[in-house]
């Protein structure tokens, strides 16, 4: 008997809920790197975060699915780009932050909402049309960048160059993010070509919506038993 | 006008240093390099290093074995003093600095304004009620610190051991066996017996809730908590220490500049009775040691803090005493412990990473792509 279709993302969603729990966050480790290497250290830490930091990779991977062509790809990363930058520079400076399990929370949402959204589940399930593109890949943005704020000061940044820290934890961001998309743009953009792309399409952003639902559970779970 | 600024200013003159041993983090991985920062100063702001030959006894303590620090470990920047050393075997280590005592003098004025600001009530209300208030000292003090952090997993039995100084924190639980929310039971020693009746402040620094911005160049004070808000930052410039060398305790302002400015009544017109009288605000220009738990130890030298958020705790605390002599005035002895407590350091918590503590992020990706092909390869049947 065969599965049915509706029965699998949810066995699959139980099945990999442990790797879903692999939620990136601060480690001692990387505190000793921040503590012993000035700024290029931070450089590393941002990077390495947004490297091992899926979530907004995810994110991102849902976004590229949806664009056709170099150019598209580098606008919308662009404007990723300014509204992370935007709120992880900000923020940081002035010290707004939030529970970190409530903007992780929400930054897996975005990951949800990616996919959905390529499935084409507004017009089929909503029946209504997505949201500008673009305008919601910056208010993402803007959302990343302050969970990736929050993220930063957990750490101890101390208080000399704190300008110039965050900047380079920013600028680490940026350079990690086009290490990750180097791939992932090199392997969509391959794949487009194929016969086999409209299942690779559905395959991940079926995944993303799994992902983006596992992250919540785990990031509410979190905030309600993790001790807050 | 004079009342106001009298008591202010030497209140800026006269901030003295606490001694804490602090880790960026109190969680280590056995058998790499690791950090220990001597902060003389506030438990923010170290303000001087501290010198070797001032060193008694540097200890380190794990699974058994009590080592004696080697001088040099030792290094300085800035205002702090770093130990570094590798840590070894799984185990709570203890990590202990006990100086060589130095005296001070200073008029009543200054020693008057110094027991207020360190909190160090018993002695200003003895002074009250023996009208000894006019009588400057020539104080012997000395610093005895000790901290208790984790390396690995296993929880090992050194946290309750003595190091044999002469005033001495021992806690009467693991403080890795803790967790927010939680009390921590505590004995004070003085030359090895209970100490009671004696004044102690509890404390802690947020972990993650806080860093340090200041008002000062390139620096900032934030604290998202009331608590926490012990950030002595803002006018560090107006403090004038003369830190010029190591040796030097503050408290050197009392002989240099502290006579200059006449003991007066109104210098003492604050309520030290009060447990917020050395809530002093940022401008007022001083810090204050004083914030926090003020707890008592009992008969047996016991007393309990709340730990009551994640963050680096500490306990401090000075026995100060009056001494029979030609010279020596007082003796004070003072005493700090410095641990971490967390709400958890399971899997369900977020406070680290899972690669340290759990599953590598690489398991995360393999199982992602997994996944994905999983779904692919369903897909593509369905074709």
């Amino acid at each position: 008997m065969k599965p049915s279709f509706k029965k699998l993302p949810v066995t699959l969603l139980f099945l990999f809920t442990p790797f879903l729990l692999a939620a990136h966050g601060v480690s001692s480790a990387d505190q000793e790197i921040l503590n012993n290497g000035g700024l290029l250290s931070y450089i590393y830490v941002g990077a390495k975060h947004m490297v091992t930091g899926y979530d907004h990779l995810l994110f991102l991977v849902g976004v590229i699915f949806y664009l056709s062509g170099f150019k598209d790809i580098v606008r919308f990363i662009t404007v990723f780009t300014i509204g992370h930058s935007i709120t992880l520079i900000g923020a940081t400076y002035l010290g707004i932050k939030a529970d970190e399990h409530l903007i992780d929370a929400v930054i897996a949402l975005s990951v949800l909402y990616k996919g959905f959204e390529n499935l084409g589940g507004f017009e089929k399930y909503l029946k209504f049309k997505s949201p500008n593109l673009l305008l919601m890949v910056f208010i993402f943005g803007l959302i990343h960048g302050f969970g990736l704020s929050t993220r930063l000061q957990s750490f101890d940044v101390g208080s000399s160059q704190f300008l110039a820290k965050i900047f380079s934890f920013n600028v680490g961001v940026e350079l990690g993010q086009i290490c990750a998309l180097i791939p992932i743009v090199f392997i969509i953009s391959q794949w487009k070509n194929k016969k086999s792309f409209d299942s690779f399409y559905k395959a991940t952003n079926l995944y993303l919506i799994i992902a983006g639902i596992g992250l919540f559970l785990y990031q509410m779970y979190g905030y309600y038993y993790g001790g807050h | 006008m004079k009342k106001i600024v009298l008591p202010l200013l030497a209140l800026v003159l006269f901030s003295s240093h606490i001694m804490y041993l602090k880790l960026d983090s109190y969680f280590l991985k056995p058998n790499k390099s690791a950090t220990i920062q001597l902060f003389n100063g506030t438990f923010d702001k170290s303000e001087n290093v501290i010198d070797r030959d001032r060193m008694l006894d540097v200890s380190l303590l794990n699974n058994g074995q009590r080592i004696k620090v080697d001088e040099s470990q030792w290094s300085e920047k800035d205002s702090i003093t770093f130990l570094n050393f590798r840590t070894g075997e799984p185990g709570t280590y203890v990590v202990g600095v006990s100086t060589a005592p130095r005296s001070i003098e200073m008029d009543a004025e200054a020693f008057n304004t110094y027991l207020e600001h360190e909190g160090i009530q018993d002695m200003l209300a003895w002074r009250r009620d023996n009208d000894a208030l006019e009588g400057d000292a020539n104080e012997r003090y000395s610093k005895h610190v000790k901290t208790i952090f984790q390396v690995g997993d296993k929880r090992t039995d050194d946290w309750q051991k003595e190091l044999g100084y002469p005033i001495e924190f021992i806690p009467l639980d693991n403080p890795y066996e803790l967790n927010t929310g939680d009390e921590l039971k505590f004995k004070l020693l003085f030359k090895g017996k209970p100490l009671a009746n004696q004044l102690v402040y509890a404390n802690y620094k947020g972990s993650s809730e806080e860093h340090s911005h200041g008002t000062a160049e390139n620096e900032h004070s934030h604290a998202s908590k009331p608590e926490e808000a012990h950030s002595h930052e803002k006018n560090a410039e107006k403090h004038s220490h003369d830190h010029s060398k190591e040796e030097k305790h503050s408290h050197d302002h009392g002989k240099e500049e502290g006579q200059s400015h006449k003991a007066t009544e109104e210098a003492y017109s604050h309520d030290t009775n009060s447990a917020d009288a050395h809530s002093h605000d940022s401008e007022a220009g001083g810090h204050t040691h004083t914030s926090g738990q003020q707890l008592r130890t009992d008969s047996q030298g016991m007393a309990t803090a709340k730990l009551t958020a994640d963050g680096i705790w500490y306990l401090q605390t000075i026995h100060l005493q009056n001494i029979e002599g030609e010279e020596i005035t007082h003796e004070s002895n003072w005493s700090t412990l410095t641990f971490e407590i967390t709400h958890a350091h399971g899997t369900d918590t977020h406070t680290h990473a899972p690669a340290e503590e759990g599953i590598p992020a690489y398991v995360y990706w393999v199982g992602s792509l997994f996944l994905i092909a999983i779904l692919f390869f369903w897909f593509n049947r369905k074709k």
